[in-house]
């Protein structure tokens, strides 16, 4: 399976990982919020992740196969979060 | 002389997919939750324990900010031997990995100096909740970027030797760990230091 495959612009995914990695660091110095620092610096971790899943990854280029041993687990996760945070919230 | 013949990967006769890409992938949903377990714990305790953003404030964002720099560089020079494997570039394929094993042994170097700092003022696993997560989840990554590091240098010393090409595939599987470690990182960097 070599020769055939989509390469995509990996510096241009670099520049913008590198940029997003800066960004939240400015924004957690910055005198925001707590909460909407938090909520910004996340934000930022999710798209590079998702930059580096689809583009280094090649998730883009994948089958629904692999979507799926990739989400389930991500899935999991959410669940446990869901079911230990009420433990914090009714307190 | 350059040997440009690779094996084709075998494919499961179900899945149409490469078995070696499928299994990896298996392996990375196993450390999803190995992963996730100790990040859903230690938000949630987080949450429950607001002091623990005073001792957060003892670790240096400029060395995170650093390490995450050469961690996301160090993705970058993978995919390209990834993509010089694609293009029978061998010398592009030996450059890239000696970058990337390169530049997974300096994110040690920085983490190691980053613990002893921590270690030498007093600051060890068992002194609150929050340094026994921060060493828990930092050990547990560098021991996967070490891991890697293993990986990634026994693909390049059989690029040096000119024994890549039959195996020249795993390149494309020590690279989708490669990046997992990175993404593991990306969200290690906001929980300890950021927020």
């Amino acid at each position: 399976m070599t020769g055939a495959r989509a390469h995509p612009n990996y510096v241009l995914v670099w520049y913008w990982l590198l940029g997003l990695a800066l960004a939240s660091v400015l924004v957690s110095a910055l005198p925001l919020s707590h909460t909407f620092t938090v909520v910004l610096v996340f934000a930022a971790a999710t798209v590079k992740a998702v930059l580096v899943a689809l583009y280094y990854m090649h998730l883009r280029f994948e089958r629904w196969l692999i979507y799926a041993l990739a989400l389930v687990p991500l899935v999991l996760f959410g669940i446990l979060l869901l079911v230990l945070l009420p433990e914090i919230v009714s307190r | 002389m350059q040997q440009t013949h690779t094996h084709a990967p075998t494919a499961s006769p179900t899945t149409a997919l490469p078995t070696g890409k499928l299994g990896l992938w298996w392996f990375l949903a196993s450390e999803i939750i190995t992963f996730g377990g100790l990040m859903a714990s230690y938000t949630v305790l987080r949450l429950a324990h607001p002091e623990w953003a005073e001792a957060a404030k003892h670790l240096s964002v400029a060395i995170a900010i650093v390490n995450t720099a050469v961690l996301l560089t160090s993705s970058l020079t993978m995919v390209l031997a990834f993509a010089a494997v694609d293009h029978k570039n061998d010398h592009a394929v030996r450059t890239w990995l000696g970058c990337t094993v390169a530049l997974g042994l300096v994110f040690l170097l920085i983490k190691a100096f980053e613990w002893s700092g921590k270690l030498s003022a007093g600051i060890v696993p068992g002194v609150s909740g929050f340094w026994s997560f921060y060493y828990a989840m930092t050990g547990l990554h560098a021991l996967h970027v070490l891991a890697g590091i293993v990986v990634n240098a026994v693909l390049l010393l059989m690029a040096l030797r000119g024994r890549l090409w039959p195996i020249a595939t795993r390149v494309e599987m020590a690279g989708l760990y490669w990046h997992f470690v990175d993404l593991v990182w990306i969200f290690l960097f906001p929980l300890l230091y950021l927020s």
